[in-house]
């Protein structure tokens, strides 16, 4: 039988097997809001870790990371390192979302600006802005599963069928049990994207003598991949600065990430989410970046980058069922991270959009029914930006896969300054989160748009410093919600100080 | 210094040198053991750090 046959059927397993475990994951759905978009506060630290991981890491890594140390070399493990450092922060942040997020039944992070802030304007602005950025993020994912399974099927399966595919999984198993059916597929698929790769990384490694030899013939092939800026200095200081900054706030400036901070059943499933988050992403990135050194050995002189990582596994070298099996890993690992921006785009609609700006007095059963409607519109929107990028004219670094993510990232970090000022400055007011939002998204949208970078700084950097400078003057000059602001961190100042967090 | 500020100023630290060191002093070293195994090690140290604060967390009312 063909290999075109053994894709086929390796996708029909995948799906099957991923909605059997989103029925299972039914039987435990309760009833009500907080049970469907956030498994009622009461998620594992194993299942949490996994779901943390596979939401992050997706077909950006294995497709869009692997694909930029083709082109680019060592910086990009540089920039991707660089937000998992940024993970550091989730010593501030993970404890306070967590407690706040019990105490006042936040369901979404923008439910909680509302509410810090006083002004449910600030929560729908936060909200517009993940809607109108995460779309391109969520496309991103449904370019991976096009390109790869395009790639292993060696071009039997068109890149249009492949995202099809990943939406019609994204929508089921968001729908089914919300973030019980998401967690739960998510975590299996995190095992398998990580043993998978790893077991075709250790082939490849082994095709090229060991680890010493590819170090070796890495050094003598292409040197100017091993340092910054290289590659014709595709890494200068500011494209770095400018792809990871978006990435190092990444883990509050994206709802889809910031919301499962609400999860964790208890202070040591906290510590198993992000300590265990950490070594997976750590594994990863370095199996994702050596990956993409081992494509640029086997299959060098590729125009389009992000083919990186299906030629690699359309190679003879790997064995067709380990392939496949990579194959359905990465594509699963896709679709978890669409799934969890759909569930929690349909949150947001529903809790800070309909029910905070167009119904105040929705009933649950009503909110919900709302949210579980923007979940198929969400998708079909990702969809269309998704095909369109796709038929664009190959090649040029703007239209590959991590600048795009990038991109998207860099209209969400607009909203990290209001989220600082929300837990450490009692100063910060309404309106100056919602101006400096406002301004510093309209100012990348241009930006992205026109292509203009003075001084040659890329639109995340320039937003957000006018975000920033914007924040915390506007600030200054108009009123705080003094009583709440003193008794939002007045209470997490004691509850951190009980559970020994900093 | 409050524990806080210690470890705001820590990450500020790794963040500087994660400039610093591969773009003013690694530039040159084209191997492996250049920017590769700075970006490694450093990630590590941060990754470290993270452990040493979560590990001290405890249980709370909830």
């Amino acid at each position: 039988m063909s290999a075109t046959f053994w894709v086929w059927f390796g996708i029909a397993v995948y799906i099957a097997v991923g909605l059997g475990i989103a029925l299972m994951a039914r039987r435990r759905l309760g009833v009500g809001v907080s049970e469907f978009f956030l498994a009622n506060r009461r998620v594992g630290g194993f299942v949490s870790a996994l779901s943390y991981s596979a939401t992050t890491y997706s077909a950006f890594m294995m497709v869009g990371l692997v694909g930029l140390t083709y082109f680019t070399g060592v910086g990009a493990l540089g920039f991707e390192l660089t937000y998992l450092c940024g993970m550091f922060m989730m010593v501030f942040f993970l404890p306070r979302f967590w407690l706040v997020g019990r105490k006042y039944g936040y369901v979404s992070p923008m439910e909680l600006l509302s509410d810090r802030y006083q002004n449910r304007g600030v929560g729908a602005t936060a909200a517009i802005l993940a809607l109108v950025f995460l779309v391109p993020y969520g496309a991103v994912q449904l370019m991976g599963v096009g390109y790869l399974m395009n790639g292993v099927s060696g071009g039997a399966i068109p890149v249009v069928a492949g995202i099809i595919i990943a939406v019609v999984c994204a929508i089921a198993w968001s729908s089914i049990a919300g973030l019980r059916s998401v967690a739960w597929t998510d975590a299996f698929q995190a095992l398998i994207m990580i043993v998978t790769s790893a077991a075709v990384l250790g082939v490849v490694i082994a095709a090229l003598g060991g680890f010493g030899a590819f170090f070796s013939k890495l050094e003598a092939a292409s040197p100017g991949l091993l340092t910054v800026p290289a590659a014709g200095g595709a890494w200068n200081i500011n494209m770095f600065i400018g792809l990871a900054l978006p990435w190092l706030f990444f883990l509050i400036s994206n709802p889809q990430v910031s919301q499962r901070l609400f999860i964790p059943k208890s202070v040591t499933a906290m510590k198993q989410m992000l300590g265990g988050f950490l070594i997976f992403g750590f594994i990863y990135t370095l199996i994702s970046v050596l990956w993409g050194f081992g494509a640029h050995l086997l299959v060098p002189g590729l125009e389009n980058a992000d083919l990186a990582t299906p030629k690699l596994l359309s190679l003879t070298m790997i064995p067709t069922g380990l392939a496949i099996v990579v194959m359905i890993g990465i594509t699963a690992a896709a679709i978890s991270t669409i799934d969890s921006i759909l569930l929690t785009l349909s949150s947001v609609w529903a809790r800070d959009i309909h029910k905070g700006l167009i119904n105040r007095k929705v009933s649950e059963k009503g909110e919900l029914r709302v949210g579980q409607w923007v979940i198929p519109i969400m998708a079909i929107i990702a969809f269309l930006f998704a095909w369109w990028v796709t038929e664009q004219p190959e090649g040029g670094l703007n239209l590959m896969i991590a600048p795009l993510s990038s991109a998207a990232s860099a209209g969400l970090l607009m909203a990290v300054p209001t989220i600082f000022g929300a837990f450490f400055w009692k100063r910060a007011t309404a309106l100056g989160a919602m101006v400096s939002c406002i301004a510093g998204a309209v100012l990348v949208l241009v930006f992205q748009l026109t292509g203009e970078r003075p001084l040659g700084w890329w639109p995340g950097t320039w937003g957000f410093i006018v975000c920033a400078v914007l924040f915390v003057g506007v600030s200054l000059s108009t009123k705080p919600p003094k009583e709440k602001a003193e008794e939002f961190i007045g209470y997490l100042r004691e509850a951190l100080k009980k559970g020994n967090f900093i | 210094m409050t524990k806080s500020a210690w470890g705001w100023t820590w990450f500020a630290f790794l963040l500087a040198l994660d400039i610093a060191i591969p773009w003013y002093v690694l530039t040159s070293v084209e191997k492996m053991s250049g920017a590769f195994l700075f970006w490694t090690i450093w990630a590590a140290a941060a990754i470290i750090s993270a452990f040493i604060v979560l590990l001290k967390w405890r249980g709370v009312e909830e």
